[in-house]
């Protein structure tokens, strides 16, 4: 082959790759569409951390790092496409913490995701206590596993009496926030209250990095506030006594300078009035209120 | 030319005894055939065809990157690339019709292990049904995956010494075994230029997680037609990108 034969070669396959590439992608794209029944279903191969952890090799920090990404991968790939089943969430997150018990994000995150019911999470709250269970073990002065701890007793269980104790407990160590003993004495006087549920899901908006789990707490608090809002514009809309014979619209109650405005719920939606004189949410609104159905606040606790 | 050089390699690979292997690979068949009786409840068409599947995959993979990457650097080192050079042969011609010996030497060793396998199944489950049509196509789809290997391991045989590319062709084996997690890596970054790159690397890699049909097949799944055409044609692409760089590389090399 002449020299110049062998460049024309050369610059022509140069050209050629890139446009090969081009054509491979959506190959890719249009292979990757096919439901992932070619591969295996989510499993454990290795359910012993303690086993893992004496294979190693001393990098079981690392390893614990790559379990709880795996976790959380886990986690989107069934709220995704798994029928929000998550029968691995909790050996994964346990291996994870066997593998490196300081690794505290791991009961922390975990035990929301654990607890919450489906589609959200696993529905398993007593798998979420035995996480907690095993990184308090293994950090027992850290007060945030114990407010975590507290949190799932006292929202997803309705325990108030472990939820008080273990607050209590928590509130004893160095760095715990003076809120935790007042949400023990509270949760001992009230059992579930509506203020004590704003303070611990804004105590977990707050110091939750996780993102789904934040979303969650954020729901909630707006499902809560809700909640309260509606009411107490039930009460006002009860207790109306004008001149008209029944309230249509809560603008009938601005009218009346019973209200400076239509009120809207945490999302910036107007409150709605039905046939019945019932305050609700307007359908319209991407506030649930079935997210809180778990806990049937009573509506008489302050 | 590439078709005489494709014959040649085969008959080089048939007399350095390559097939050998085969005897391995029937004396496990053998033993599991008889010993997953004892070992398994329900599950023995299960077991053997994984072990079955997962023994043709692998032993095909360590002939493909071992006898690969020799291919180009055994006829230099033998000076016999020089004799061959010197008659009417094309520099791509040559390394496609090695890539083509060395395909031919892995389909018929899949071949006649695939025969093994299904002689073992016939033991343990004394009879085939309609769903063991995927394992044909599980097999078929180990093949493509070993053509690649193939292409890439000649890739690196081009140019550095055979230690080299041998990590170099498991390296890219074994990344792109793993290429989906980089994916998914990718929609966990929080930055969207990162979330770009490990996407844009997802692409380039060569996605051996395409190939693997083996639980499908163990489960008796139908693979879909459309989809064994895309896998097809996602390997010959490959395959032909591959094959144009080396030769673009192997046309450059100073062979004085």
């Amino acid at each position: 082959m002449s020299v110049a034969a062998r460049a024309r070669f050369t610059w022509g396959t140069a050209a050629a790759i890139p446009l090969l590439f081009l054509a491979i992608v959506p190959l890719q794209k249009a292979i990757d569409s096919y439901p992932s029944r070619m591969s295996a279903p989510e499993a454990l191969w290795l359910r012993s951390g303690a086993f893992l952890k004496a294979i190693s090799m001393g990098y079981d920090s690392l390893l614990a790092d790559i379990y709880w990404t795996r976790a959380v991968q886990y986690y989107g790939a069934q709220f995704e496409t798994g029928g929000a089943q998550f029968p691995e969430l909790y050996p994964l997150m346990s291996i994870a913490l066997t593998l490196d018990p300081r690794l505290t994000v791991v009961p922390r995150t975990g035990s929301i995701l654990l607890s919450e019911p489906a589609p959200v999470g696993a529905g398993r709250p007593d798998q979420a206590v035995q996480l907690l269970g095993q990184a308090i073990a293994a950090n027992h002065d850290d007060w945030q596993l114990y407010a975590s701890l507290g949190f799932v007793y006292y929202w997803y269980m309705k325990d108030y009496t472990h939820a008080s104790q273990v607050y209590l407990e928590g509130s004893q160590y160095a760095g715990a926030p003076v809120w935790m003993k007042g949400m023990a004495a509270r949760i001992a006087e009230l059992g579930g209250s509506r203020d004590t549920s704003v303070m611990v899901w804004s105590e977990i908006y707050q110091t939750t990095s996780e993102p789904r789990a934040r979303e969650n707490a954020r729901e909630h608090l707006m499902a809560l506030r809700a909640q309260a809002d509606i009411e107490a514009l039930q009460k006002i809309v009860d207790n109306y006594r004008g001149p008209i014979m029944r309230i249509t619209s809560l603008q009938d109650l601005v009218e009346d300078r019973l209200l400076p405005s239509v009120p809207v719920d945490p999302a910036g939606v107007a409150y709605v009035i039905d046939g019945w004189g019932r305050v609700g949410l307007d359908p319209a609104s991407p506030v649930r209120l079935d997210i809180l159905e778990p806990t049937k606040h009573d509506a008489a606790a302050p | 030319m590439a078709g005489t050089v494709a014959i040649n390699t085969f008959r080089e690979a048939v007399r350095d005894r390559v097939l050998y292997n085969l005897v391995l690979f029937a004396l496990a068949m053998m033993a599991a055939a008889v010993l997953v009786g004892q070992v398994t409840i329900g599950i023995e068409r299960q077991v053997i065809l994984n072990l079955g599947l997962t023994a043709i995959s692998l032993i095909g993979t360590a002939m493909a990157v071992f006898i690969g990457v020799r291919l180009v650097y055994k006829e230099i080192e033998k000076r016999t690339l020089y004799t061959l050079l010197a008659k009417p042969v094309r520099r791509w011609e040559f390394l496609v019709g090695k890539f083509a010996g060395l395909v031919l030497t892995l389909a018929v060793n899949t071949a006649l292990m695939t025969l093994g396998l299904a002689a073992a199944l016939f033991y343990v489950t004394r009879g085939f049904g309609r769903a063991d049509v995927s394992i044909a196509v599980a097999v078929y789809f180990i093949l493509l995956g070993l053509a690649l290997i193939t292409a890439l391991a000649l890739f690196f045989s081009c140019f550095p010494t055979p230690i080299l590319s041998t990590l170099l062709t498991l390296g890219l084996f074994v990344a792109g075994q793993f290429s989906s997690a980089l994916r998914e890596y990718g929609k966990l970054a929080h930055t969207r230029a990162l979330a770009v790159i490990l996407g844009a690397i997802y692409y380039l890699l060569p996605n051996f997680h395409n190939f693997n049909a083996i639980t499908a097949a163990a489960h008796g799944d139908v693979i879909p037609g459309a989809l064994i055409l895309h896998n097809t044609l996602y390997a010959v692409l490959y395959i032909a990108v591959v094959l144009l760089g080396a030769s673009a590389i192997f046309a450059n090399v100073n062979l004085k």
